[in-house]
């Protein structure tokens, strides 16, 4: 797994390619602290190159999400692809998650609630 | 028959859930396990995953597990139907309506097709460890059947219900394991399990709804399949270590006792085993790195 930050004005976009499962969940986790540690609450979570994840991979999203979420934020997920999507379809995650088809979107989607 | 030693070398507990003779493919999860060296410690099975949870813990092989199921799993297994059930039904207080005995078709068939594979054998005494799941008719309990006559707990775990009447087990009254948990990886949790393989089907959704009994299985595929995400939810964020879901995707259209469609079955998830194979290897080596620390 390869986990690339990119700041823009008011949010942080990581770029995660490969497979999230629980030999490289930890560093998922800490990315995404990292990144809020740096003041960025508001995160986008590009998926496009994200081909798996496993049940570990969810709790580090769904860790990240609250984190989040409590500091007045949110973790929004862009592009995921059909066998990923299922996986957080069938684990109910869907339901709590913000999906987006793009970045393009999911950035906007912060512009506009701002 | 005794309980053999733990296995050795790499293992998983697999866990089949709900999905009648759609459950034939955990036959192909099991064979490209077993192709890949990789063990089963325990197997939990859940209505018609059950029977096939019980055939994995018993050590048949794929090609018995086949068979059991083209014999096991028919139209003609199900289909007699129980017409004290249906005046019960119809006429409730004339017939007198009872819930421990409710059912529109009669079970005789299926526990003789059930009984002509497992004979006597006792859940506790399969060589692999074993848990059946049920539901308590009386309040809705998740119940682990980990003892006692293995035919009878296949039965109560597969009760369907309105077609078959609940089954009355020590001091419980048990329906079908889906209305509790389609997918009941809590159990493989709470025994232990770290790498969890758990196969899941979702209830398929009705094309045509012009009779009442496909308007019921409407609503029940509804309530199964929006109880199968919200357990998958809580338990992917409480398990303690990993969980691989097998979600095989049938692009056949798979009925009810489609006992044709068993070999395509098999394949498709012996195919959606394979694609995790390369991860499971990887992550049954840094369990075993963990256990057994390398000496400095």
């Amino acid at each position: 797994m390869q986990i690339t930050l990119t700041p823009h004005d008011t949010l942080a976009v990581l770029a995660i390619t490969g497979s999230i499962d629980s030999l490289n969940a930890d560093e998922l986790t800490q990315r995404f602290a990292q990144a809020m540690d740096q003041g960025h609450v508001r995160l986008v979570a590009d998926f496009s190159l994200v081909n798996y994840t496993s049940s570990a991979g969810l709790r580090s999203l769904l860790g990240a999400v609250k984190s989040c979420r409590l500091a007045g934020g949110d973790l929004r997920v862009a592009a995921v692809q059909p066998q990923v999507n299922r996986v957080l379809e069938i684990a109910g995650f869907t339901s709590i998650l913000n999906i987006y088809p793009d970045v393009r979107h999911a950035v906007e989607s912060f512009t506009e609630a701002a | 028959m005794t309980r053999a030693a733990p296995t050795q070398g790499p293992a998983v507990t697999l866990v089949i859930g709900s999905g009648s003779v759609k459950c034939a493919a955990a036959i192909g999860v099991v064979k490209a396990l077993a192709d890949a060296g990789i063990g089963i410690e325990r197997v939990v099975g859940c209505s018609g995953g059950a029977l096939f949870a019980a055939a994995v813990a018993m050590g048949f092989d794929a090609a018995t597990m086949a068979d059991i199921t083209v014999r096991t799993w028919t139209r003609e297994v199900t289909s007699k139907r129980n017409h004290l059930g249906f005046l019960r039904l119809l006429a409730p207080r004339l017939f007198g309506f009872r819930p421990d005995s409710f059912g529109l078709r009669d079970d005789a068939p299926m526990l003789a097709a059930f009984r002509a594979v497992f004979g006597q054998q006792r859940v506790e005494d399969t060589p692999i460890p074993l848990h059946i799941t049920a539901t308590d008719f009386l309040n809705g309990e998740l119940v682990d059947i980990t003892r006692g006559d293995l035919v009878e707990a296949i039965r109560a775990s597969a009760s369907l219900p309105l077609a078959f009447a609940p089954v009355k087990l020590g001091d419980r009254l048990l329906i079908d394991g889906y209305m509790s948990d389609p997918l009941p990886v809590s159990v493989a949790m709470k025994n232990g399990g770290r790498v969890i393989v758990a196969v899941g089907f979702e209830s398929p959704y009705q094309n045509n709804i012009r009779s009442a009994g496909r308007f019921a299985a409407q609503l029940s595929a509804i309530l199964a399949n929006n109880l199968l995400k919200s357990r998958l939810a809580f338990q992917s964020a409480a398990h303690h270590s990993e969980m691989i879901l097998i979600l095989p995707e049938f692009k056949q259209r798979v009925g009810l006792f489609d006992t044709a469609k068993v070999p395509y079955l098999i394949e498709e998830g012996e195919q959606a085993a394979l694609q995790q194979l390369p991860y499971l290897h990887a992550l049954l080596d840094a369990e075993r790195e963990r256990r057994e620390p390398v000496a400095a």
